[in-house]
């Protein structure tokens, strides 16, 4: 019972949701970034290797060119780059997209460490100071509301862009003509053909768009909060995010939601020095309570309807 | 052509050495003593490394098993590795509660105990998404992190770990182990200990669950229902299948098989739980061997003996060429990207082709959606 | 413990040797080159923490006494026997497993072999019940990480009592990976000198559960400076480093583990020593020169094989007195930091 209490106190401190919004954010753009792809029909379960490749580059761009910003776009390049690969096997060689996924993630695992041996030989990868590391900004004025400004106003610069994209995207995907092209060649790619969208181009943007974002968190996690690389620090992240797509039932809103129920997770588990139950049974806590909730109130949840289907155009 | 598909990704994989001034035919003669035990150089004992690819490859086979399955009934089982997880918890608490019973009966029970806690494990899975719909890749995430923490739970500090701040398991009973082929003693085999080769019987039933995957699903009514199921629910329907039942039992069998793997692990190489099993990634390489084994069961056998050689390998490569293990990830990964996108096909033709799916059906995330018009939500 | 004194002996020794060595590269004359096999454990050897530091041991080694030496990093626990058994087949000296992981490996590995020498960090040959086999190939290389946590907790502690830590909350904590006993060690030495320095100081104990992922560390962390932490110990790896960050944020104090973490961040103020290369170093050499014994060896602060470095910070003149006194007090036996974490 104290146990309970002890959790539900922390609901009341500004810490508690600070630091929820930090890892719901890491979670956020990669989950974004697969509900862009599969909205087009491509499965993307590669989103844990884009983003440790993103996790890699920035911290080696940021060590060279000493410049967060450069390092993020250097981060974003690299997990588009990633993303164009998975583009080119499962769109141009309409190769199976889970397979390409899971090659992908395999493929980054190695990759970073083979190149941190090649670049760094067996030394420390090297931390980023505090300095060249992305920044936080105290929004003025926002930023000094008792409680809500430490939250909110009171976070690194990329959780205010994740914010802006979430809106973003749950904007263009459902109110542009983009979206409505987007999400016609995610359902119904023939149909879409013959209204005279090119399938190819949209998906290969949808995909990479994807990637572009999964770098981004990848730069967010090794530049703007941890300061350093280290092999496979994404720790899982990836995958947790495209849980997070699915139990949003492939929409941004829903997605931040599952983003908040394991950002929130992490902050509670953070908390493992004062709450009096074992840490491993804390630990669990976030998955637990997406079983239920899957189990209770989410239930079905149906992806696009070609999704993960290749797409050959009729006269090929 | 998976043969050729191979060969391609270590020539592309011999480039990138190349590119880092690294010489591929170090590397790749690391990998062949450390993997097949061929072309050895620095005094490697053959018959050893033969030994370790084995002993990588068996729980490999069942655990491919156990993801090869529910593709073919349009699941993807993400979650092999938690139910391997509880396969092996059960097998542990079974054999260390029970540790005086006799061989007989007591190996039985903890290889069973293992299938029935993995298949349990994988039928929360299958249970919610035939009931609620739930997506199976998002609770066999869950399920694998759950697993996990309750491993750790249970033997840090917890009421399975043998004594304060061991973070292992007492062992389990002499009635619970697989046994080795070769005496586990240390007269002298091929010139080294004999017990240093840890082949144990659990290759036997790792063959038998190849073999049973194999003719449940070419040659019983299940079999039928779940490539039914996994090529169209619809049509399954039509044609009188219960897809929900089917979506269950078949989650069921796959976590009975990962579950088994993990028993096997645990009767035949460890005999205790200890804290590696928190970082084990059987379960997840499980899902690689049953895409390149294009889920049949002599590909899933090959498939599984590949990344056991390439595991071993990888290790001996890095020992003696000095070259970071780690490349055999990128190779497994060219692996799959060549097999899957037909490269060589594609570059011979000079035109795309219909990928090779791994799976009969195109993919599972599709073959579950039932066909429906419009967005899922508004 | 007229047995343990003699290693006591031989280790200050050792470690005398260890200084002269520093100096020299004169190999012995040996007829045959001594072959050393490494094998990590799964953190890899990038793992900015004792796998690195018994790298480095290795290192100096080849340099010192013309060895060849050998490393294999384990990609997952299955591969502590093979790995082993690979050096050890393949007629090496020396074969070491690095981290109390590895325990029940080792303790298979060197029955096997009995010709061939093994060495392990943090623990001993076990067998499945975790019994020390006693195999006479075998050196257990064991660390009193408390007596570095003490040496760095008196740190803590004296600021906290004498209102030099930036906003003298009375609170400090640690951030552990797992609750393990090598990183309980280090905790218990902290927590049992803070509190003798300054009785009513709070302390802090928290795990990342993770030895790899900063950011996690960095979370607990900050949490933990919520709660008016302003001493952070960071007892997990390459994890610990986001508790570094974390501190340095939020203008508090850091405390590195391991090795020397001076330049990890400016937060940082002391460091807690475990001389995993010096350890490594010494069972090398013992094959080296042919004094290898089997048994335990024990590094702690009397041999030097641990400590602390003082880092981002100029002490105050009492507390640098305060350290010398428990340092001599605890080489002298009349100080004993505690291995368990006290309530």
């Amino acid at each position: 019972m104290t146990v309970i209490t002890e959790i539900l106190q922390l609901f009341l401190t500004a810490n508690l949701w600070q630091i929820a919004l930090v890892f719901a954010v890491m979670l956020l753009l990669p989950a974004l970034g697969g509900v862009i792809s599969e909205r087009s029909g491509v499965v993307n379960i590669a989103m844990e290797g884009m983003m440790l490749t993103g996790a890699f580059f920035a911290v080696w761009a940021d060590l060279n060119w000493h410049s967060p910003w450069i390092a993020a776009l250097v981060a974003m390049i690299a997990g588009g780059l990633m993303a164009s690969i998975h583009a080119v096997v499962s769109i141009r060689f309409r190769a199976d997209q889970i397979v390409s996924g899971i090659a992908i993630n395999i493929f980054a695992a190695g990759l970073t460490v083979f190149l941190v041996r090649s670049i760094y030989g067996l030394q420390d990868v090297g931390h980023v100071t505090q300095a060249e590391s992305l920044p936080n900004w105290n929004i003025p004025l926002l930023s000094s509301i008792p409680f809500l400004g430490q939250v909110l106003f009171q976070q690194n610069v990329i959780v205010y862009v994740a914010l802006i994209l979430l809106v973003v995207v749950e904007i263009v995907l459902f109110r542009t003509r983009l979206g409505l092209r987007i999400r016609a060649v995610g359902e119904h790619p023939q149909a879409a053909d013959t209204a005279g969208l090119n399938v190819y181009v949209i998906r290969y943007g949808a995909v990479i768009t994807s990637g572009l974002l999964s770098g981004l968190a990848g730069a967010y996690l090794a530049i703007g909060y941890s300061n350093t690389f280290s092999p496979g620090m994404t720790g899982g992240r990836g995958y947790i995010a495209l849980a997070a797509m699915i139990f949003g039932k492939w929409t941004p809103r829903g997605a931040f939601v599952a983003c908040l129920i394991f950002g929130l997770g992490t902050a509670i588990y953070a908390n493992n020095s004062t709450i009096h139950i074992s840490q491993y049974l804390l630990n669990m806590l976030p998955y637990i309570i997406t079983l239920v909730v899957l189990a209770g109130l989410v239930g079905r949840s149906t992806p696009p309807a070609a999704d993960g289907v290749p797409y050959a155009a009729g006269s090929e | 052509m998976p043969l050729a598909s191979v060969l391609f990704a270590f020539v592309v994989g011999a480039l990138i050495l190349l590119v880092t001034r690294a010489n591929p035919i170090d590397a790749y003669t690391g990998l062949l003593c450390g993997g097949l035990g061929l072309g050895c150089t620095q005094g490697e004992n053959s018959a050893l490394q033969i030994s370790n690819t084995i002993v990588y490859t068996i729980p490999l086979i069942m655990a491919g098993v156990a993801v090869a399955l529910p593709f073919r009934a349009g699941l993807f089982n993400i979650g092999a590795e938690g139910q391997f997880l509880a396969g092996a918890i059960a097998c542990t608490t079974l054999g260390v509660k029970l540790h005086d019973w006799p061989t007989v009966i007591l190996l039985p029970t903890v290889l069973v105990g293992g299938m029935a806690a993995g298949a349990a494990w994988a039928g929360i899975a299958g249970l919610l998404k035939a009931t609620v719909g739930a997506h199976e890749v998002v609770t066999t995430i869950m399920l694998n992190y759950v697993a996990q923490l309750l491993l750790e739970f249970l033997i840090v500090g917890g009421p399975l770990e043998l004594k304060s701040g061991t973070s292992k398991s007492l062992p389990i009973g002499d009635g619970a182990r697989l046994a080795t082929f070769l005496p586990a003693n240390n007269s002298l085999v091929f010139g080294l200990p004999s017990s240093v080769y840890r082949v144990h019987t659990g290759l036997i039933i790792s063959l038998v669950a190849v073999a049973v995957f194999a003719v449940l699903l070419w040659r019983t009514s299940l079999g039928y229902e779940i490539r039914a199921a996994g090529q169209s629910q619809k049509a399954a329907r039509y044609a009188g299948v219960s897809v929900r039942r089917t979506i269950i039992v078949t989650m069921l069998i796959a976590g009975a098989f990962a579950g088994l793997a993990g028993a096997v692990q645990i009767a035949g190489v460890d005999h205790n739980l200890t804290d590696k099993y928190t970082a084990d990634t059987t379960g997840f390489d499980a899902i690689a061997v049953a895409l390149l084994g294009l889920g049949s069961a002599v590909g899933i056998l090959l498939a599984a003996l590949l990344f056991g050689a390439l595991h071993a390998g990888g290790a001996v490569m890095q020992a003696d060429a000095g070259i970071s293990s780690q490349l055999v990830l990128v190779l497994q990964a060219l692996i799959l990207f060549s097999i899957a996108a037909n490269f060589l096909n594609a570059i011979k033709l000079r035109i795309p082709r219909l990928g090779r799916a791994p799976s009969a059906p195109a993919s599972p995330a599709v073959a579950v959606a039932p066909p429906q018009e419009g967005p899922p939500t508004t | 413990m007229g047995r343990s004194q003699i290693r006591f002996l031989a280790l200050v020794g050792a470690a005398l040797l260890f200084v002269v060595a520093c100096g020299s590269t004169s190999a012995p004359a040996a007829t045959k080159q001594v072959k050393v096999g490494l094998v990590t454990d799964i953190g890899g050897l990038n793992d900015k923490s004792f796998n690195h530091l018994a790298y480095l041991g290795l290192q100096k080694a080849i340099t010192d006494f013309s060895i060849k030496g050998d490393v294999t990093e384990s990609k997952t626990g299955d591969d502590y026997v093979p790995n082993l058994t690979n050096f050890a087949s393949k007629g090496y000296d020396l074969v070491i497993g690095v981290g109390f992981l590895m325990q029940e490996a080792v303790g298979t590995v060197s029955g096997q072999f009995p010709s061939v020498h093994f060495a392990i960090i943090d623990g001993a040959g076990t067998d499945a019940s975790g019994n020390d086999l006693k195999h006479t190939n075998v050196e257990s290389l064991y660390f009193r990480e408390q007596d570095a946590g003490a040496m760095v907790g008196v740190i803590a502690g004296m600021l906290e009592r004498d209102k030099k830590a930036p906003g003298n909350t009375g609170v400090i904590s640690a951030v552990g990976g797992v609750s393990i006993p090598p990183v309980n060690h280090y905790i218990a030495g902290y927590k049992w000198a803070a509190t003798m320095e300054d009785p009513g100081i709070k302390v802090l104990v928290g795990y990342s559960n993770d030895f790899t992922d900063p950011a996690k560390c960095k979370s607990v962390a900050q949490t933990q400076i919520g709660q008016k932490s302003e001493v952070l110990f960071q007892v997990a790896g390459g994890c610990g480093l986001g508790v570094l960050q974390a501190a340095g944020q939020a203008k508090v104090y850091s405390v590195g583990v391991d090795a020397d973490q001076k330049d990890a961040d400016a937060s940082v103020i002391a460091s807690a020593l475990k001389k995993v290369d010096v350890a490594t170093y010494t069972a090398i050499k013992g094959v080296v020169n042919g004094s290898f014994a089997g048994g335990a060896l024990t590094f702690d602060i009397a041999n030097d094989g641990a400590g602390y470095s003082l880092d981002n910070i100029t002490l105050p003149a009492d507390i640098q007195t305060e350290l010398d006194r428990v340092q001599a007090a605890i080489k002298a036996g009349q100080l004993t930091p505690p291995a368990d974490i006290p309530a």
